[in-house]
């Protein structure tokens, strides 16, 4: 069913993604989350390769986004330690070091993808040149493929280690290869291969598919979204104030459906769906699903 | 997920189960602490912490995009190790196994490499003079180098070398006699 509310949703979208009508405070506040784990994970390599012979910021900040220990908690990205954790089998530090973060999947579901991951700066930035690409007459694709691919690609990376005997998740995990080209860049190593990867997976998603990694390629967004199946944080509709104009469908990066309330565990809660809504019909709750 | 969800997992995973293994690279010097190799590539996720922590920013990281570019490595020649036993002590998944900073834990735990004595370089070895310089910078003293005979030719001894390669980065440049080597490329001592 084409809607000739499309074209007026596909209008609203901006640059920076969205005309913000509703959802201010939790998009100012996503933003500056994410603002703030793009500068940890490019800065913090800085200072520690300045600031090494002081012995800080080792004592606040060790690593970056896939692992870090930030004020002597342990914190390991869930895709990494589930890989280690097939490839090797459980150690009780592993686990202690995968908890924290994985609690917080199980509760807040794939929350990652849209509050935390330091690339979504950089796909925000790819939305502008596809807006600016559009506008100046150049052809964009918008390439969907099937939701299966990510799980496929999931499968592969966790069994794949085992037979190439190397973890695969940090060759092709958009936070890892970001926080490995930062820290090459500080310890003056270069550039190396881990940029190479992060500049096609920018190109897929700015040319040939929006946001086409995180929807159908990312291991990282399919282990949260199995993770995360139980969390009842979600974004709910109530039928009586929508007026069906596909705004929020237009708008989601993954692909999601909020207007025929088609919203599944691959929902990252980044909330722009809410915030373009013009009639405030969704919203993000614990509640049951109104009906 | 979905039924087709599954499938997509399953059939991805056969997919990397199917994945053929490429031909075993040489053998890299790793971090001290570092599970054998085969176990170690499993566990290490490629942080870069212990790179991050090594004061003499020894620890390095292939440059390309390989399978290998998340695997750290030992640039011995340009900065040995002064086994802190830092980048034990920040590891998150045990690929470095823990080891504390005490000499006797060092001495018996660490196997970076082994040390290889190209004796046609060596000063001594070669009658170009008295050296002592590999002797004289290792932390393990005359339990990994020994000086034999009228010019305090160094002799090693791979049993009590941590292989920090102290020795190695110490070693003259225009001699160079030195070598670190893995211990699964050792080819008969040749020291």
């Amino acid at each position: 069913m084409d809607h000739l509310g499309t074209q007026r949703a596909r209008d609203l979208l901006q640059p920076w993604d969205l005309v913000l009508r509703g959802g201010r405070p939790y998009q100012r506040a996503r933003r500056t989350v994410l603002a703030l784990s793009l500068l940890t994970v490019a800065g913090t390599p800085f200072l520690a390769a300045r600031y090494l012979d002081r012995a800080w910021p080792a004592g606040l900040i060790v690593g970056a986004t896939g692992s870090a220990r930030v004020l002597g908690v342990e914190l390991l990205d869930p895709l990494l330690s589930v890989g280690v954790w097939l490839a090797r089998g459980g150690r009780p530090g592993l686990l202690a070091a995968a908890l924290p973060v994985l609690l917080l999947v199980v509760v807040l579901g794939r929350f990652f993808c849209g509050w935390l991951c330091p690339y979504l700066p950089l796909l925000a930035l790819s939305h502008s040149v596809r807006w600016a690409l559009g506008k100046l007459g150049v052809p964009v694709l918008d390439l969907r493929l099937p939701g299966w691919v990510r799980f496929a690609v999931l499968g592969t990376v966790l069994a794949g280690s085992a037979t190439l005997g190397v973890q695969l998740a940090v060759l092709v995990y958009p936070p890892a290869l970001l926080a490995r080209t930062a820290y090459r860049m500080a310890f003056g190593l270069g550039l190396g291969g881990g940029a190479t990867v992060l500049a096609a997976v920018w190109l897929f998603d700015t040319t040939i598919s929006r946001a086409g990694f995180c929807r159908s390629l990312c291991p990282g967004g399919a282990l949260f979204s199995l993770l995360g199946v139980a969390s009842q944080v979600r974004v709910r509709r109530v039928a009586s104030r929508c007026t069906d104009c596909t705004a929020c469908d237009v708008v989601c990066n993954l692909g999601l459906r909020p207007m025929s309330d088609r919203v599944d565990t691959g929902c990252d809660r980044c909330g722009r769906c809410i915030a373009v809504c013009p009639t405030r019909a969704l919203s993000l709750s614990l509640e049951g699903r109104p009906r | 997920m979905n039924r087709r969800g599954v499938l997509g997992l399953a059939a991805g995973a056969l997919a990397g189960l199917l994945a053929r293994r490429p031909a075993a690279a040489a053998a890299t010097l790793r971090p001290p602490g570092a599970l054998p190799p085969g176990a170690f590539e499993l566990a290490c996720i490629g942080c870069f912490r212990c790179a991050e922590v090594c004061p003499t920013r020894a620890i390095r990281f292939p440059a390309g995009a390989a399978l290998d570019a998340g695997q750290p490595f030992l640039a011995l020649r340009e900065a040995a190790c002064v086994l802190c036993m830092a980048c034990t002590e920040v590891c998150p998944t045990g690929a470095l196994a823990r080891i504390p900073a005490q000499a006797e834990r060092v001495a018996a735990e660490v196997r970076i490499g082994v040390p290889v004595l190209d004796r046609r370089s060596c000063l001594p070895w070669s009658r170009q003079g008295v050296c002592r310089l590999c002797a004289y910078v290792c932390p393990m003293g005359a339990r990994a180098v020994e000086l034999v005979g009228p010019l305090q030719a160094p002799l090693f001894h791979a049993a009590g070398c941590v292989g920090c390669g102290l020795c190695e980065e110490a070693c003259p440049e225009e001699a160079h006699a030195i070598h670190i080597v893995p211990a699964a490329l050792q080819d008969g001592g040749r020291t």
